[in-house]
């Protein structure tokens, strides 16, 4: 719908003669770089589908993924062939949960652009005016594998902001980073931060009780919102109607009678935008929420107010209710061993993520760390041992769709990127080892097919800011 | 899968274990491996404890009427060490009330001894042996205080066996954040803390006089002069945490008058800069290694392979896990990373073991006759990340591998069915 009120809008600046609105006014400039084709070939490929390693050939060519075989297939000729032998091949990692950009290296006050802690309905704020693109945790998350992440607003209020999905790619700008066409996210939070940080102003909310009351009030507004641009839809169709048919008449039968008047549109709210684009599903809704029985008060919570929550996001208590979160396709995006930092955290357990997996729903790995996103893969490790040792079975496949098919899914890419398939971006990994190995490294990340990072020739993204300051540490 | 149904059955003989040694009983461990260089087993070993102790470790070692343990063929290492942790300190870090590990605004907080404020009931005590962990340094934080007082040397066992050592080291912190209490130069903070010394030194001269109250008056309170002055006689160790290298060389030098000082750099983000002086001076440096990201202008020089550059260096090294987040599992993976990153395996599993125990002159650490009997015995190499402990000894007493987390797991493991 948001095309819809987009549609509107655009018909309203026309008709008022001020011009073309954009539904999407900060667009994505990324463009892959040009690259020959080439087939990887590897013994150890996983292709993001929790199916197994395999030990077979991808083919890339013009940014995408063209071919995925079994060794059973003969390799193709005519074509540059990169083997890779024993070395491990993985979709690009996916970080669903970062502040790389809107939190920077260094870390100064000056650099802290991810709360908008002015308010607790800060809906109409964009994470991607605030990312800063020399940030130098960019290519560190690169060297770990990464090749796409979301960017959130902090949890400081009930409705953050908006997230923006980039590749993660060098870029001038935040919008040679976007990653073209993903669709935006609503960052909302639960529990102990919205209350600490305006109940220590005197405001609400300063409960669990306050944080609801919040969220009711604003969804009841996003309603009103939506239904005044809902009425202005139907009369402007009406109006429409009203002047086609009166040019189809005669001039002179009407004389006299007054031509329609033009409906006058609600003002534009930005904030408004923002939730009702959430309410009709093109806005994703990513939740930040530990404890167990807040996440069952959100999800009737959605259920009031008509809407779909996508993933609950550090969901420490997410294992007590993996039947809930099935039920209600929420997936569920995780440390994969964080605790005791604070006290909703209190109850997290290094199973977290397998028993989510294990009760049929969508776990993801996150990070929420600029020193975690560059071992993303070491954390599915760890929560995968300890799912093992609680007798739960589960693979290594299974264990690398935490990172790549089940976070593009969060993120609403998956068609594009998360798994090998025909057709896809071609952001892949080439690990050293199998990347649940703690001695693991990525060898080469590939976004789009180009190699944006080689271990081995110290092919690296650096950021400006790096310049004069770190050559000791790359070289 | 046969290692795997080995392993299960000596972590069902170690829960009968455990039943049985209420007290510390003698006890046979066979069928043990000690850690090889590389990441594979090293020698068969067969190891008698008694009295808490490792009474022979060998492979003839034979004894009569005592407990045998059968290994099942896993690798043993001696109970890792961690350099730097807070557990004892703060049920819940994050919540001010819960917390006792800071003094806050005072600049000078010598005096405060973190054993006074640890809780030996703490639910966060049995997490550290399920990561291998059996002893630690618990350490004073500070915010606006340079010298936050003095470290305590735990073992990872509830109640009255907790605390090993109350008083191991005077901790200073010079980083980027800690100059408040200085006003706001860093370059006031090591000029404040160099006075603090000299007046300690001044107070250990004038002992006589202080005493019959006719010495110059100290600015600084008689708790502070006397933990001060602990550290200039060399009775405790001066832990000063610093990241950057400029900072690093001016604590080197300017403390050098102090001829007793016993100097370890904690943190040291930059310290990889300076290894050749460190090495010389044989300054040992305490590292978390997953710290590499610039995060401040004091470390801009955060890199993965600093543990691999101090300790070709002949710096001594040793890893501590300071994080509240994944606590005692980021220990293990911080030596991971730096194998990953260029340190040899057996370096880095050292720096979890011999190598702090040298810093900071403390039993532990090592596998040899007379030693305290802390082992744990491994599902896998002892540094990989999927690796845990299937059986854990702390002075010689198996452990409870039971924590507040597998109960909570469990319990919703067979509340949903899982499998």
């Amino acid at each position: 719908m948001q095309q819809s009120i987009v549609v509107a809008l655009f018909l309203l600046l026309q008709g008022a003669g001020i011009g073309h609105v954009s539904a999407n006014p900060y667009p994505s400039t990324y463009e892959a770089s040009a690259h020959s084709p080439y087939v990887l070939v590897s013994q150890a490929i996983d292709a993001g589908e929790g199916e197994g390693w395999f030990s077979g050939w991808v083919r890339v060519e013009n940014n995408r993924i063209t071919a995925v075989n079994t060794m059973d297939v003969p390799l193709p000729e005519g074509i540059e062939i990169r083997d890779v032998g024993e070395q491990f091949v993985t979709p690009g990692i996916i970080d669903v949960h970062s502040h790389l950009g809107d939190y920077p290296a260094p870390s100064y006050r000056a650099h802290s652009d991810g709360n908008e802690a002015t308010s607790p309905v800060t809906a109409e704020v964009w994470a991607e005016h605030s990312v800063w693109p020399q940030d130098p945790q960019f290519p560190l998350a690169l060297a770990g594998g990464v090749t796409t992440l979301q960017i959130l607003p902090g949890s400081a209020n009930l409705f953050g902001g908006r997230s923006v999905t980039l590749k993660n790619v060098w870029s001038r700008t935040v919008q040679g980073m976007k990653f073209p066409d993903a669709p935006y996210g609503l960052k909302m939070a639960c529990g102990e931060n919205p209350k600490r940080v305006y109940g220590s102003k005197g405001r609400s909310p300063a409960t669990r009780m306050g944080n609801f009351a919040g969220y009711r009030k604003t969804w009841i507004q996003a309603r009103e919102y939506q239904r005044a641009w809902q009425d202005y839809e139907q009369s402007l169709v009406e109006y429409e109607e009203k002047l086609a048919a009166a040019s189809d008449e005669s001039a002179d039968a009407d004389a006299g009678k007054e031509p329609p008047r033009a409906p006058k549109p609600p003002k534009r709210d930005i904030q408004m935008e923002t939730l009702v684009g959430a309410l009709e599903g093109d806005i994703l809704v990513h939740n930040h929420c530990y404890r167990a029985d807040e996440m069952a008060q959100i999800i009737d919570l959605s259920k009031e107010f008509g809407y779909q929550v996508t993933a609950f996001h550090h969901a420490v208590e997410a294992y007590k209710i993996g039947d809930l979160l099935a039920e209600n396709n929420i997936c569920s995006a995780l440390w994969a061993d964080w605790w005791r930092f604070k006290l909703e955290s209190f109850d997290g357990v290094a199973a977290n993520v397998p028993m989510v997996h294990a009760a049929g729903a969508c776990a993801i790995v996150h990070s929420d760390s600029p020193n975690g996103i560059q071992r993303l893969n070491q954390e599915a490790a760890k929560a995968l041992a300890a799912g093992r040792r609680l007798g739960l079975e589960i693979s290594d496949s299974e264990a690398i769709t935490w990172l790549t098919k089940n976070a593009a899914y969060a993120l609403g890419v998956l068609d594009q990127t998360g798994t090998l398939a025909p057709g896809k971006m071609a952001d892949i990994v080439v690990w050293t080892a199998n990347p649940l190995s703690v001695y693991a490294q990525a060898a080469q990340v590939m976004v789009d097919g180009v190699v944006h990072y080689d271990r081995s020739s110290s092919e690296r993204p650096i950021t400006d800011f790096e310049l004069g300051h770190r050559e000791e540490v790359w070289k | 899968m046969k290692m795997m149904d080995g392993l299960r059955g000596i972590a069902l003989l170690a829960t009968t274990l455990f039943a049985m040694s209420a007290i510390a009983v003698d006890v046979l461990v066979e069928n043990a491996f000690l850690p090889g260089t590389g990441r594979a087993k090293g020698e068969p070993v067969t190891i008698l404890i008694s009295e808490g102790r490792i009474q022979s470790i060998g492979a003839e070692v034979t004894a009569n009427d005592v407990e045998r343990f059968d290994a099942g063929g896993a690798i043993v290492t001696p109970g890792y060490i961690d350099s730097g942790t807070s557990v004892g300190l703060a049920e819940v870090s994050g919540l001010g009330t819960s917390r006792d590990g800071r003094v806050e605004e005072v600049r000078n907080a010598a005096g405060f001894n973190v054993w006074t404020a640890l809780n030996e009931g703490s639910s966060l005590i049995p997490f550290a042996p399920t990561d291998g962990v059996t002893r630690g340094v618990i350490t004073p934080s500070a915010d606006e205080a340079n010298f936050a007082g003095e470290s305590a040397l735990v073992r990872f066992v509830k109640g009255d066996k907790f605390l090993a050592q109350a008083s191991l080291a005077q901790h200073l912190y010079l980083r980027e954040w800690n100059r408040r209490g200085a006003g706001g130069s860093r370059g006031n903070a090591l000029q404040l803390v160099l006075e603090d010394l000299d007046e300690a030194a001044r107070f250990l001269r004038d002992q006589r006089q202080y005493n019959s109250n006719k010495a110059r008056p100290f600015s600084l309170s008689t708790r502070e002069l006397r933990a001060l002055g602990r550290v200039i006689k060399g009775e405790r160790l001066l832990v000063v945490h610093v990241d950057r290298a400029a900072d690093i060389r001016k604590v080197v030098t300017s403390f050098e008058r102090f001829e007793d000082v016993k100097l370890i750099i904690a943190g040291g983000v930059e310290a990889w800069r300076l290894a050749p002086m460190l090495a010389e001076r044989s300054i040992p440096v305490l590292l978390n290694v997953l710290d590499n990201v610039p995060e401040s202008f004091d470390r801009l020089g955060a890199r993965l392979d600093s543990a691999t550059i101090l300790d070709k260096a002949g710096v001594p090294i040793a890893f501590m896990s300071t994080t509240p987040y994944s606590e005692f599992r980021s220990l293990t993976q911080a030596a991971g990373v730096a194998v990953a990153n260029g340190l040899p395996w057996d370096r880095a599993l050292r720096a979890l073991t011999e190598g702090p125990a040298e810093i900071w002159g403390i039993e532990g650490g090592r596998l040899a006759e007379g030693e305290v009997a802390d082992l744990v015995f491994w599902d896998g190499d002892p540094i990989e990340i999927m690796s845990a402990p299937q059986a854990v000894m702390i002075d010689g007493r198996w452990v409870d591998l039971t924590t507040r987390q597998q109960q909570l797991s469990e319990r919703y493991r067979d509340l949903l069915k899982l499998k």
